[in-house]
């Protein structure tokens, strides 16, 4: 009861709190803020240098050149010299996602199997899958495209003397046209019909289920979905009068008329990247299935489960959720690579972004947005990947 | 002790921070630009305003000077105008041309570095400063003189846009080639042109546009597009250097539609009126020597021999009365060109006239006297 005499010793010397300048909290802060400081001032005169030379040299910086007309044609596309720069750098997006996708599933396709394959008890298929992966792995991919696009599509048929296999396609050096459906009339009712088919596919499916586990007879219930879908599909297409023609590409002198174009510029960049990635998954995938304890394989072995069942029940629901990560990365690689295509003409979006500075459109806006364009692309790709890997990690309390 | 000495450390590393932001205003010699400057004084000019920067510190010549050689941007590829030789040496029309400009401001028409570049790299390297000067085949267009940041000197050679294509194709004029590919060169004035010509004509064509040349070759030879399109003059020189397993020269043919105009200059840097004016009377005088008939053979016994006060216009050409026009080059610099590279004819006649593999006639390229667009300003 006598505060005259404690006030002095809790404001005095309790706690010993140091001078600032030695205290770590005070000194954790300054460092931070010292650091964000700086690297916010570095950016800021980065900046003002760019911006004072560009206006020296009396380069424009603004961003209202995205709405002039663009002046050239990007092939393999419906783009008209008078759409906008803009529409330009969308369309050049478009073929940048269009092999980034395809590549994406393909190389993951051909990576587990060769992961897998590497695996095998088989000398000549384990054999087969490394030199597969040792050979497209220490090739830098540059070399790759160009190799497929010179030294492999070029040296098919010219235009006036190419191929029919069969009657059913054209393969000259200009681009394989493949047989491909014609949209008819009764396309929209058919995607209808197709739905229901699904549907039906399903509830048969389902059915069958029933069926084995009340009576234990075999369900197959892949073929009895499979029928019923196909009994389907075909009642609709014979109702609505072929709603879709099968259009065959037919050779006419030098222009092809029908069928689907895969021209040799989107081959050779596919192909490549590709074989290229799909060698590294491969690795990642043999590398995550000799991570599944081998207790796991053994006690599946004890349970009788065939050498497939083994793989797809117990090894590789385990394997896929070690490998996740590491293939995401693989998928940003190969979004990233489909750059190179610029060396082969392929119309991707750095292509087309050159193209417009090559005719008098600014560099430093033009590069920013290209910048961007992959930024973004990769963003979405880790962030699918994340959301994947969380949800196929083991729920542990 | 060691908390005070990180403190310290941050304190001194704060203040650095500041002190590079706030004096980037009067301190104009920062040497981390951005756009990276080659002797980074071209950038220092103009950062405190855009005052003339021939006239305060050193210009591009001073540090050509400086320096003892010129860095001319050129090409490597293209047959008569510049390529690189089996030994790794440069020449050609344009590289003639660096060799002219070197020998007005340097007195030595081989104190010259060369540096190869592609068509959509090049402006970006004459803007950064990474060349003095730029002699790559480039049309002299209004975009490239104002949005560019270029400036053109006078046009060494006109030239226009023309089509190739096989000559067992059937295509007499560029109106039979509906439903066609055309390979061009990607970063060129000949895109745009090309688009310009087929849509006014109605013709139905793809472009596919390529990098460099040496792959669009590869394609052109492997029959994957109808056409290549690019300056008549650059495909003589493909033409020319056809090679012979598929046919030679004669297996192609440069049709004789013209697309556009097509004059190919040196170009430099906007900005600097006394560079500029050293790239262009470089040029000016090996066109005027062929009007005055001096060559490399003559060029020196002229200047030996010649009588200020009865030919007092080729005297101060030669700079035999240390006549300075005020250029901020040697009076003699005109002698040192043509005794070293030679006039225009030389130069013409040597690369990409009729006894070289390119065969190209003077046509538009012939003096004003002989019906050509050739017209030096008068020297005095």
């Amino acid at each position: 009861m006598e505060p005259t005499e404690t006030a002095p010793v809790s404001s005095g010397r309790q706690g010993h709190r140091p001078p600032p300048w030695r205290d770590v909290r005070v000194i954790r802060v300054a460092l931070q803020a010292g650091f964000v400081l700086a690297v916010v001032a570095t950016l800021w005169w980065l900046y003002d240098n760019l911006a004072t030379n560009l206006d020296r040299l009396g380069i424009r910086r603004d961003f209202s050149f995205l709405d002039q007309s663009a002046g050239f044609t990007i092939f393999g596309s419906d783009f008209s010299a008078t759409g906008s720069i803009r529409e330009a750098l969308w369309v050049g997006l478009q073929n940048t996602l269009r092999v980034a996708l395809l590549g994406i599933v393909l190389a993951l396709i051909i990576g587990v199997v060769v992961g897998v394959m590497r695996l095998s008890t088989n000398w000549l298929v384990r054999r087969t899958a490394s030199i597969y992966v040792e050979l497209l792995r220490n090739i830098p991919p540059l070399v790759l495209i160009i190799f497929f696009y010179l030294a492999v599509l070029q040296t098919l048929p010219g235009i006036s003397e190419a191929g029919t296999p069969a009657g059913l396609m054209v393969v000259s050096n200009r681009g394989v046209w493949l047989p491909w459906v014609e949209l008819g009339e009764g396309t929209g009712a058919f995607a209808v019909t197709a739905l229901v088919a699904l549907v039906a596919a399903g509830l048969v499916a389902s059915w069958r289920r029933r069926v084995h586990d009340t009576t234990g007879r075999p369900h197959r219930r892949v073929l009895w979905g499979t029928g019923a879908a196909v009994v389907v599909l075909g009642l609709g297409y014979l109702v609505l009068s072929p709603p879709i023609a099968l259009s065959i590409p037919q050779l006419q002198g030098r222009s092809v008329t029908g069928g689907a174009l895969l021209f040799p510029e989107y081959a050779a960049l596919l192909i490549s990247l590709v074989l290229y990635t799909s060698s590294f998954i491969a690795e990642i995938v043999r590398g995550s299935i000799q991570a599944v304890p081998k207790g796991q394989v053994e006690a599946a072995q004890a349970l009788g489960l065939s050498w497939f069942d083994r793989l797809r029940r117990v090894v590789l629901p385990q394997a896929l959720r070690i490998a996740t990560p590491a293939t995401g990365n693989e998928f940003l690689n190969l979004s990233k690579n489909v750059s190179l295509g610029v060396v082969i003409a392929y119309p991707e979006i750095l292509r087309v972004g050159r193209q417009a500075i090559g005719n008098g459109q600014p560099a430093p806006q033009i590069l920013l947005i290209v910048l961007a364009a992959y930024l973004a692309v990769s963003l979405t790709l880790s962030l699918v990947v994340n959301i994947a890997n969380r949800r196929l990690q083991l729920v542990e309390r | 002790m060691r908390d005070t000495r990180w403190y310290l450390l941050v304190a001194a590393t704060l203040a650095l921070t500041l002190a590079a932001c706030t004096s980037d205003g009067e301190e104009p010699e920062d040497p981390a630009d951005l756009v990276e400057e080659d002797g980074d004084d071209a950038a220092a000019e103009g950062e405190d305003g855009s005052a003339a920067p021939a006239d305060s510190g050193e210009g591009v010549l001073e540090q050509v000077r400086d320096r003892g050689s010129l860095i001319c941007g050129v090409n490597d590829a293209v047959p008569g105008f510049g390529i690189t030789t089996a030994e790794g040496t440069f020449e050609g029309f344009d590289v003639d041309f660096c060799r002219s400009i070197a020998a007005a401001a340097l007195g030595d028409a081989e104190a010259v570095e060369f540096v190869p570049l592609t068509a959509e790299a090049r402006f970006t390297a004459l803007q950064s400063g990474e060349i003095d000067v730029l002699v790559r085949n480039t049309t002299w267009t209004a975009t490239r003189d104002g949005g560019e940041g270029a400036a053109f000197a006078t046009t060494t050679f006109y030239d226009g846009q023309g089509m190739m294509v096989p000559a067992d194709a059937g295509f007499a004029s560029v109106d039979d080639m509906n439903d066609t590919i055309i390979c061009v060169l990607s970063g060129t004035t000949t895109e745009l042109n090309l688009e310009s010509q087929f849509s006014a004509r109605g013709v139905a064509y793809e472009a596919l546009t390529f990098e460099d040349n040496d792959t669009l070759r590869e394609a052109f030879l492997a029959d994957r597009c109808d056409g290549w399109t690019s300056d008549k003059s650059q495909l003589a020189g493909v033409r020319s250097a056809w090679p012979e397993g598929e046919g030679g020269p004669e297996a192609l043919t440069i049709l004789d539609d013209t697309l556009s105009k097509e004059p190919l200059g040196p170009a430099v840097r906007d900005g600097d009126s006394t560079w500029f004016d050293v790239v262009n009377w470089a040029v000016i005088a090996t066109i005027q020597a062929e009007e005055f008939g001096v060559d490399s053979t003559n060029a020196e016994s002229l200047a030996g021999s010649i009588d200020p006060e009865t030919e007092p216009e080729l005297a101060r050409f030669l700079g035999v009365d240390d006549f300075d026009a005020g250029l901020g080059l040697d009076p003699e610099f005109a002698l040192d060109i043509v005794s070293q590279v030679g006039n225009y004819g030389e130069i013409f006649d040597r690369n990409i006239g009729p006894d070289t593999g390119l065969g190209l006639e003077r046509g538009e390229n012939a003096l004003w006297t002989d019906g050509g667009l050739l017209y030096p300003p008068p020297y005095r």
